[in-house]
């Protein structure tokens, strides 16, 4: 047991640089580091740009070559420095924009997966025991058609429909309102990255739930008496979540991508607009931070979801 | 009495798959179904309006239709079908060269992530060892990224040109088809079919172009389309995010353009009306690609 | 043995089961007629494809809703065929329960044995978690598994093939049910222990005056562990008698197939396995005549167009369905023609 989590632990750490490696080289190598680094200051000639252009090259290391580059960046990355926002007026350091947004991000997450879990399990549950019934129909239906919604025309359509047509919810997330009014605030973001998340999770732990009941072991428990609903419940569905848990893991990842989206049409101040704005003011070391901290954090959640795993089914910790 | 779900382990040996695919009370439909073609028909208009768009009788999607009197942006009527936007350029022009570029998109990325995809999941998927070790791990970390930020990260860097926002696409399909093209690989050279054309003395390559690549396509065609819908979306999510092609308008650009709280509660069709077309042909890119694959899939359990 | 409980404890009379498939009705169980006292045990011998799984599940209840039942099923003088499976539950695990083939797959992987055990203790006899575990220690302990009080928090895998086995049997017995179904418990088992699990079902049986019914395929099983043996063949009851008699006397050719077909011990080594040739019955369409004409040996004309109907022997205990059974001069005539080939039976059918 414990080799198995040192090797996981050793192929994710391995994963991680990995990772980084890339996106550091690839934001150094596609493009003038220089401008990356200072957007259009790098190309002026005046005296004072100059001097902090001559300042960007001490700091940056821009002599030294790249792999030395990279080693210097990633360790201080590691203790927290993430350098500081070439765009903002003192540059501030960048770990101070991320300590901002980054709670709003997380709670739009959490709430997200929260909702979209909370929706999928009964829904599966009820579709699985109603197999090919109308209701096990319409759902199939019903999922799909969220599956295939953008999360840009959802969340534009939510907006249109629920804060603005019929004001249910409130259209502007205030950061400095008290924390129920900004998850109220915040509930309608989460619904628009939910409700794709949800359908696909019910799809596949609907589908699960279908095979496991066909396992001999249920037929065994229904023949001591147990009613339908409780071998739904206590026999059929712990086997079935292997898939789910996976699922919800990389799921993640796509949310993190619809964050980014969902926090431009619902104005949210969280990490998703910081990086878009950056981006577009061409800030790079803001860029290249949070994308390093965002992947990280998939990675880690797909290895939370390996340590489930182990404790869900009995029969992988004993290997 | 009891529902379709419960199983029977053994019943009559003659019959077991019978009884039990009554049992389950569904046995998958062998035709690709009447919503096959509705969503085939639908792609087709998409297609052929965004193809054909120059030389059909839309208005020029950059022109602005001031009219007399009127402030834009005008709602949907008999001049302007889809309505105007602000600048009272005509929705249903920038919809059909809309389509040009997202679809334009979602072909060229799908086409590159089924062929590097496709060539390096089946090589490892046949010949394992080092190929499958260095191409999975290529995989595992492309997968690593969530997707859309590695696709900001790239555009970020590029210029932004329909090439390079293609490219981008492109390099994120990659590791989803290839992972599905070495599944399937390697559950067909398992089968008896190559082992029997191996024993005798098929070369490599012989086996791979006649015997796997017709099993292997199949899946991965419906994966095609599949992927299409990604990468369409995908489009417009960065064009929304103001990350997408630079010159000309593309459907999450238009989308853009309505979406602003005021805009959206006065003007509602400048953002729903592409919404709408977005969706509907992700639908059916969906739904296309779903049939083909259980229509297939139904087949092959047959065997 | 006690006159007053005279009312069998199961009945079953014209017993069918029908399944609605695609390719039409199939016939899996198709009139069985059967009566099983309190204490008894009926064998029920056939091959895969005879019935013999879908009539055991048939009596319970425990099939989908495509299949059709017609005929009698009493249990304890009350009808039970037709009854919902709500009104079901309250004797299934209760008053009846059953023993599955393949104990790795029929026990829940992701849950302990003892939840397992004492799922149906608390469910029916409405005991406590606490009161529940204690009699779940005393059933593992009575089903001769050592270690009684660790087992309960282990999992299924972690125990050997025939220790699930018994865990298997004591969750069946676990709230004292009558009627006992046991669904060829022994063939995913080594030889060895097979005989210590029939043992143990006869013991229990023996204890708990309850009933048994063993479905197998093997004759060898019942032969020392049954009252009564029904023998099935294409959903159809063909003999249906008192063990001793059965094997004192076995009427019907295909039981003595059945019979022969057991290696022995004290045949020489390397001598032919005997195996019944062809292949089961199709349900759907099955031939004119016995079920088994095709395939039988010592089939007469009149057999493959007329099918027999269950008569009495000369014992009204022993019932057959058969128009030249063992004793009669065509049996005994053609009988002859095999012992010369020394019962070979692929030359036989080469001759026919």
């Amino acid at each position: 047991m414990r080799k198995y989590w040192l090797q996981r632990l050793g192929a994710a750490i391995g994963l991680l640089l990995a990772v980084s490696a890339l996106t550091f080289g690839a934001m150094n190598l596609l493009g003038d580091p220089l401008f990356n680094i200072l957007g259009p200051t790098a190309a002026s000639t005046t005296p004072e740009d100059l001097e902090i252009i001559a300042a960007a090259e001490a700091e940056y290391n821009l002599d030294d070559p790249l792999p030395v580059r990279y080693v210097k960046w990633a360790s201080a990355f590691i203790t927290g420095d993430f350098g500081v926002q070439f765009s903002s007026d003192g540059q501030p350091p960048v770990s101070d924009l991320i300590k901002e947004r980054l709670p709003r991000t997380l709670m739009l997450l959490i709430m997200a997966q929260t909702m979209a879990i909370t929706v999928a399990v009964p829904w599966a549950l009820l579709a699985a025991s109603k197999a090919d019934k109308a209701v096990d129909k319409i759902s199939t239906i019903t999922a799909f058609l969220f599956i295939a919604v953008p999360n840009v025309g959802l969340a534009v359509i939510l907006k249109y429909l629920f804060a603005l047509k019929f004001s249910i919810f409130p259209l502007i997330y205030n950061a400095s309102d008290p924390f129920w009014s900004r998850v109220w605030q915040m509930m309608l973001p989460a619904i628009s990255l939910a409700l794709p998340a949800a359908a696909i999770y019910q799809r596949l732990l609907r589908t699960d739930l279908i095979t496991t009941l066909q396992e001999d072991y249920i037929l065994t428990a229904r023949s001591k008496g147990v009613s339908k609903r409780n071998v739904l419940f206590k026999h059929a569905l712990r086997p079935s979540l292997f898939s789910f848990i996976t699922i919800v893991g990389i799921t993640t990842g796509a949310l993190l991508g619809g964050s980014l989206i969902v926090e431009q049409v619902f104005i949210i101040p969280g990490l998703g607009s910081a990086i878009v704005e950056a981006i577009l003011r061409e800030d790079f070391p803001v860029v290249l931070a949070i994308v390093m901290i965002v992947t990280a954090a998939f990675v880690v959640i797909n290895i939370f979801v390996d340590l489930i795993y182990s404790l869900i089914d009995p029969r992988v910790r004993a290997e | 009495m009891s529902t379709t779900t419960d199983g029977i382990v053994e019943t009559s040996g003659v019959d077991d798959e019978t009884i039990k695919a009554n049992a389950e009370g569904a046995a998958e439909k062998r035709t690709l179904g009447i919503g096959f073609w509705i969503a085939v028909i639908w792609l087709g208009i998409v297609f052929f309006a965004a193809a054909f768009a120059p030389w059909l009788p839309f208005k020029d999607p950059d022109a602005n239709y001031i009219q007399r009197g009127e402030r834009p942006p005008y709602p949907p009527s008999m001049t302007h079908p889809f309505g105007t936007d602000q600048d009272a350029r005509d929705i249903l022009a920038r919809t059909a060269f809309g389509g040009r570029v997202s679809l334009t998109v979602g072909l060229v990325a799908i086409a590159m992530g089924m062929f590097f995809g496709g060539l390096m999941g089946i090589l490892a998927g046949y010949f394992r060892g080092w190929w499958d070790r260095i191409f999975s791990f290529i995989f595992i970390i492309l997968l690593s990224f969530p997707s859309l930020v590695l696709a900001i990260l790239i555009t970020s860097l590029l210029e932004r040109s329909l090439r390079t926002i293609s490219l981008t696409l492109g390099i994120l399909t990659i590791a989803p088809v290839g992972r599905v093209a070495r599944a399937t690989t390697i559950s067909f050279t398992e089968r008896e079919f190559v082992l029997a054309a191996r024993t005798l003395g098929a070369k490599n390559g012989r086996i791979i172009i006649r015997e796997l690549l017709p099993n292997v396509v199949i899946p991965m065609s419906a994966l095609a389309l599949l992927g299409m819908g990604v990468a369409v979306v995908a489009e417009a999510g960065l064009a929304f995010l103001g990350l997408s092609v630079e010159k000309g308008p593309t459907w999450g650009k238009v989308i853009l353009t309505g979406a602003g709280s005021r805009d959206l509660q006065k003007y509602p069709w400048i953002a729903i009306i592409p919404i709408v077309v977005l969706f509907f042909t992700v639908l059916a890119l969906n739904f296309a690609g779903d049939r083909i694959r259980s229509y297939f899939d139904a087949k092959e359990t047959a065997l | 043995m006690s006159k007053t409980a005279e009312t069998p404890l199961l009945e079953l009379d014209d017993l069918k089961t029908h399944f609605r498939t695609e390719r039409g009705l199939v016939r899996a169980v198709d009139g069985v007629t059967i009566s099983l006292k309190r204490g008894e045990s009926l064998g029920v011998v056939g091959e895969s494809g005879s019935g013999k799984t879908v009539l055991s599940r048939s009596i319970m209840g425990l099939l989908p809703s495509s299949s059709v039942n017609h005929g009698s099923v009493k249990f304890a003088g009350r009808e039970i065929l037709g009854l919902s499976a709500k009104q079901m539950r309250h004797l299934w695990g209760a008053e009846m329960s059953m023993v599955f083939q393949n104990p790795l797959n029929s026990l829940n992987p992701l849950m302990k044995i003892g939840k397992q055990i004492t799922e149906p203790l608390q469910l029916h006899l409405g005991m406590s978690k606490a009161t529940a575990n204690e009699t779940a220690v005393q059933l593992l302990r009575d089903v001769r598994i050592p270690e009684a009080e660790q087992r309960l928090n282990q999992y299924p895998h972690e125990l050997s093939g025939g220790m699930r086995q018994r865990v298997m049997i004591a969750i069946a017995l676990a709230c004292g049910p009558t009627l006992l179904f046991a669904d060829e418990p022994t063939t995913a088992l080594d030889v060895t222990v097979q005989a210590q699990i029939l043992d143990l079902i006869g013991e229990q049986r023996r204890e708990r005056n309850m009933s048994v019914i063993l479905v197998t395929h093997d004759l060898g099983v019942v032969a020392g562990h049954t009252d009564q043996i029904a023998v099935m063949y294409g959903g159809k009851l063909v003999e249906y008698a008192p063990t001793k008699t059965l094997f004192a006397n076995m009427l019907m050719p295909y039981t003595k197939s059945l019979m022969r077909s057991i290696p022995k011990l004290v045949d020489p080594s390397h001598s032919r396995l005997a195996t019944i040739p062809g292949r089961p019955p199709d349900l759907v369409n099955p031939p004119p005549g016995c079920n088994f004409a095709p395939r039988c040996l010592y089939a007469q004309p009149k057999c493959h167009v007329e099918e027999p109907p269950l008569v009495e022997a000369n014992d009204p205990s022993h019932k057959y369905a058969c128009w030249y059974p063992v004793g009669t001069p065509e049996f005994e005539k053609r009988d002859a023609e095999l012992q010369a080939t020394g019962y070979r039976a692929d030359d036989v059918m080469a001759v026919s």
